[in-house]
């Protein structure tokens, strides 16, 4: 080994250990202590035992979770979907504007994402709430019954997750818009595709880069949702989440909240490493930017 | 570059050194469950700063104990999870040498509860559930649990957020004792809950009082004080205790293994119990102190109105929650399958 | 040339509107005599003076900034690091400091909570301010990373060699090659750490202790425990304070073109 080569080395271990150090530390450990909670029992008293077992795994099968589970999935699909099929139109509106109307428009988008969270949320509840100005508009509009309730179901918790990740998906889907040559489109006429068949069959994939980026964005946390259902959902709309955060705050149950984690933790990291070991050497131009 | 890093470093010294102030109590409470006037004479009074966080069932304050929290110096457990606590040695003993005011508890109260001799707890209110509701919308009201059953006040009512309470309601409604851990009694007490739970709007305990006053709900499950205060503000609203029996609860202060400022919280415990303070925190929160001197200053309609100091009838049907030690987990399992049955 | 269809046109309209009635209702809320909302009782701005009154909100506030500084300063320390390493060198190492650099972006809040209040706890480190802020280095040091990373995709590293073969120190051509480059992309992810960081509830709520609460935390109390008027006032304020930070950054970037 060249002394060149032994210096590049030496450089690069020392700029690279203080951050993958951290993500060791505060990451990596944390995850496995997770995953190895998820084999300890629990006592009675919120105490965690000191033997291994796979009783609190198999204590998943039980016929409570996959309700949950699969409530969990579809919510989350169903939001993304929504997600995706608003922000394609919009992300095509907004980039066929010119430059000034573009960036008014991104400000307003932008805007809502950056208001807190919980206030986001809570917007939600004011602005559902049975006897406010909607739903008095509603009524009057014979839309809604007097009795009709808006808050406390699946349905208040889909409408707040898409409005807590629509951002999220609008920016990426908007940005690969931009950057597309909408001449094609024009090609795509010429050659007689229909308005419809063009868009498909041309700005669809044109833009297939952003759309896989706002899935991620979309589908990953509302995954991972417990604020939103805890708020606006009802008796009828527990996610995951929420079942973790129970686990953890009220049945002191330190090891089933591990081994939910797990599962949900293992759904999320295998496909994201696999993809990302595939994607770095090949992607080394790639400017796009991920975000939550 | 240069200034912005000086004034990152100096920040950071700034976070490293303010995180630790001496003269701090910090109390976990139930919300609305202490008048701020009174915390507020204390603060002034010990020249000390009084931080308050706020929990909403007993499962929930132990699992935050057992999770690793600590620093808190005053906390307000039921007579109960008190004891469960100073079984898993999580609370303190109780040194009364440091309390002058601990004479005027009512002893008569204290010798019937789970704690008798005030080894690890000092009470501080006398609590009960019931229902609250909005008299203008619900129509024919019964005090009865069964009230839950009614869909005609489908997804305007709720239930409270804490298995306790819910399950063992429902096994009150069914006849049975609030502890049982029978499980053919506990089976009835789940086909009930679940006939309430179509019923309901969410299990909630806070959001919950917001919601009756606002016209959010019409009727809820509730503690009694917490319902008066609801009423002082808003006539339309009432409260009943529901005629098959009810919860009692003794609320306690306790102070944690991990306090760290055991000299101010025996200090906050021994001004609470003073008669005036013990009077105010009563005109406030609506419950009832079992604090003899501190009774006398109240008002013969306090002492006597029903919604604070159950009567001898209600009484004999009800029952103080207890620890139910390994069977708890037979709680958290049916809590769990109400969750998530439909 | 065809005509083109209406109907983004209309999307776009449904989704501004969607993204502010809620915010709108708000606004009006919190002028409401009402005490805990619903129908209109009358003007006041009475929730204004209690948010003003409340001194707990001032601290948590200033907890809040204490952390999301702390965490901003070290993230990008630590985030610009991984950027050029991962820039830089195409090993197997990378591979796997890439891998982690991206996980605590896909990883749900709840699990990452979890699994530091687990670790904090095992490890019998007390919950405080400083368990928050090292949580928050954790999460926001990966948005940092990816943000200069990006910025360097279009960095030619020659320069920098060119420097080094003029004689410039290693330390000196860091400085006056690479941070000028860099600077915007580091001033973006570190604007982005500070605002993950202020608006953080889910990871802070697993690892504070008691005398930790930050802004998001009191704002979730007082949803829960306390008076939703007071919240509308708040949020008011806090939707006005977002226009003008977003509005002003706008036009400085504006500036700088």
């Amino acid at each position: 080994m060249s002394a060149e080569v032994l210096r590049k080395r030496k450089g690069e271990i020392l700029i690279s250990i203080p951050p993958i150090l951290w993500l060791v530390i505060f990451f990596v450990i944390p995850t496995f202590l997770v995953i190895a909670m998820a084999f300890r029992s629990a006592d009675p008293y919120g105490g965690i035992g000191q033997e291994w077992t796979l009783d609190t795994i198999k204590s998943l099968g039980n016929p409570d979770y996959p309700v949950i589970i699969w409530r969990t999935i579809w919510l989350s699909v169903l939001s993304t979907a929504v997600c995706i099929l608003a922000s394609i139109p919009a992300g095509y509106y907004i980039a066929r504007l010119n430059k000034k109307y573009q960036d008014i428009l991104l400000l307003f988008i932008i805007v809502p994402f950056w208001i807190n969270f919980l206030i986001r949320i809570f917007a939600w509840k004011v602005f559902l709430h049975p006897e406010g100005f909607f739903k008095e508009a509603l009524v009057a509009l014979k839309i809604a019954a007097p009795d009709t309730l808006l808050l406390y179901n699946t349905g208040a918790v889909l409408v707040v997750i898409v409005y807590s990740y629509l951002p999220f998906a609008l920016l990426p889907i908007y940005a690969a818009a931009e950057k597309f040559n909408f001449h094609l489109l024009e090609a795509a006429y010429d050659l007689g595709a229909g308005r419809l068949q063009a868009f498909v069959r041309v700005f669809l994939p044109g833009i297939k880069q952003g759309i896989i980026t706002a899935i991620v964005v979309v589908f990953i946390p509302a995954l991972g949702s417990y604020v939103i259902p805890d708020i606006v959902g009802g008796t009828q709309a527990e996610m995951i989440g929420n079942k973790i955060a129970q686990r953890t705050f009220i049945d002191r149950n330190l090891p089933h909240a591990s081994a939910l984690s797990t599962i949900l933790a293992l759904a999320i990291i295998i496909p994201s490493a696999v993809a990302l070991t595939m994607r770095f050497f090949k992607e080394k131009n790639s400017t796009s930017l991920r975000l939550r | 570059m240069k200034k912005l890093l000086t004034f990152f470093a100096a920040a950071l010294m700034a976070f490293v050194s303010c995180s630790k102030k001496s003269n701090e109590l910090h109390i976990y409470n139930w919300a609305d469950y202490m008048n701020p006037a009174v915390i507020e004479k204390f603060e002034k009074e010990y020249n000390c700063k009084v931080v308050i966080n706020y929990f909403d069932s007993n499962e929930a304050l132990y699992a935050k104990l057992k999770a690793g929290a600590t620093g808190y110096d005053v906390l307000f457990p039921t007579s109960y999870m008190s004891r469960l606590m100073y079984e898993q040695k999580m609370i303190r003993e109780i040194d009364h040498s440091k309390l002058k005011n601990i004479k005027n508890i009512d002893m008569a109260f204290v010798k019937k509860g789970l704690d008798p001799q005030m080894r690890y707890s000092v009470p501080y209110m006398m609590t009960f559930t019931g229902i609250a509701y909005n008299k203008k919308k619900v129509k024919n009201f019964k005090p009865s649990w069964s009230i839950f059953e009614r869909d005609d006040l489908a997804g305007r009512m709720t239930l409270l957020n804490d298995m306790r309470e819910v399950i063992g309601a429902a096994l009150k409604y069914n006849g049975y004792n609030y502890n049982s851990t029978n499980d053919a009694e506990l089976e009835k007490a789940f086909e009930t809950v679940i006939k309430w739970k179509k019923n309901i709007a969410k299990f909630d305990v806070d959001e919950a009082k917001r919601g009756l006053s606002s016209g959010e709900f019409y009727l809820i499950q509730v503690y009694n004080g917490d319902a008066l205060q609801l009423i002082a503000e808003n006539p339309d609203l009432a409260f009943a205790t529901p005629q098959e029996g009810t919860a009692l609860s003794q609320d306690d202060f306790v102070i944690p293994v991990t306090a760290k400022n055991v000299e101010l919280a025996y200090k906050f415990i021994d001004f609470m119990l003073e008669p005036e303070n013990c009077k105010a925190n009563m005109e406030f929160v609506y419950y009832l102190a079992p604090n003899i001197a501190a009774q006398k200053l109240m008002s013969e309609d306090f002492l006597k109105d029903p919604a604070v100091n159950p009567p001898k009838s209600i009484l004999d049907k009800s029952e103080f929650l207890q620890d139910l030690g390994s069977n708890n987990s037979k709680f958290s399992a049916l809590w769990d399958k109400i969750k998530s049955t439909k | 040339m065809k005509k083109r269809s209406r109907f983004p046109f209309y999307v776009t309209v449904a989704i501004l509107v969607f993204f502010y009635l809620p915010i709108i209702i708000v606004f009006m809320q919190s002028f409401n005599a009402s005490r805990f909302g619903g129908a209109w009782k009358g003007f006041t701005l009475q929730w204004y003076y209690r948010l003003f009154a409340d001194k707990n909100i001032w601290h948590a506030l200033s907890n809040t900034l204490v952390i999301a500084f702390g965490s901003t300063f070290v993230s990008i320390i630590l985030g610009t690091m991984a950027a050029f390493a991962l820039y830089r060198y195409k090993t197997k190492l990378q591979i796997t400091h890439n891998i982690l650099i991206y996980l605590p972006l896909v990883i749900p809040d709840i699990l990452m909570g979890i699994s530091l209040l687990l670790f904090f706890v095992s490890l019998r480190i007390e919950l405080s301010l400083f368990t928050i802020l090292l949580s928050h280095i954790t999460f926001c040091m990966s948005y940092v990373a990816m943000v200069v990373l990006a910025r360097f995709q279009d960095f030619d590293y020659s320069t920098f060699e060119a420097a080094l073969d003029l004689g410039a120190t290693w330390w000196i051509a860091v400085k006056r090659v690479l941070v000028p480059y860099l600077g915007p992309g580091i001033a973006a992810g570190g604007l982005l750490a500070f605002t993950l960081s202020l608006d953080d509830f889910v990871i802070t709520f697993f690892v504070a202790g008691p005398d930790s609460t930050t802004l998001p935390l009191y704002i979730y109390s007082m949803m829960r425990h306390g008076s939703p008027s007071v919240i509308n006032a708040l949020s008011v304020l806090m939707v006005i304070f977002t226009f003008i930070v977003v509005f002003i950054s706008k036009k400085l970037m504006e500036v700088k073109e």
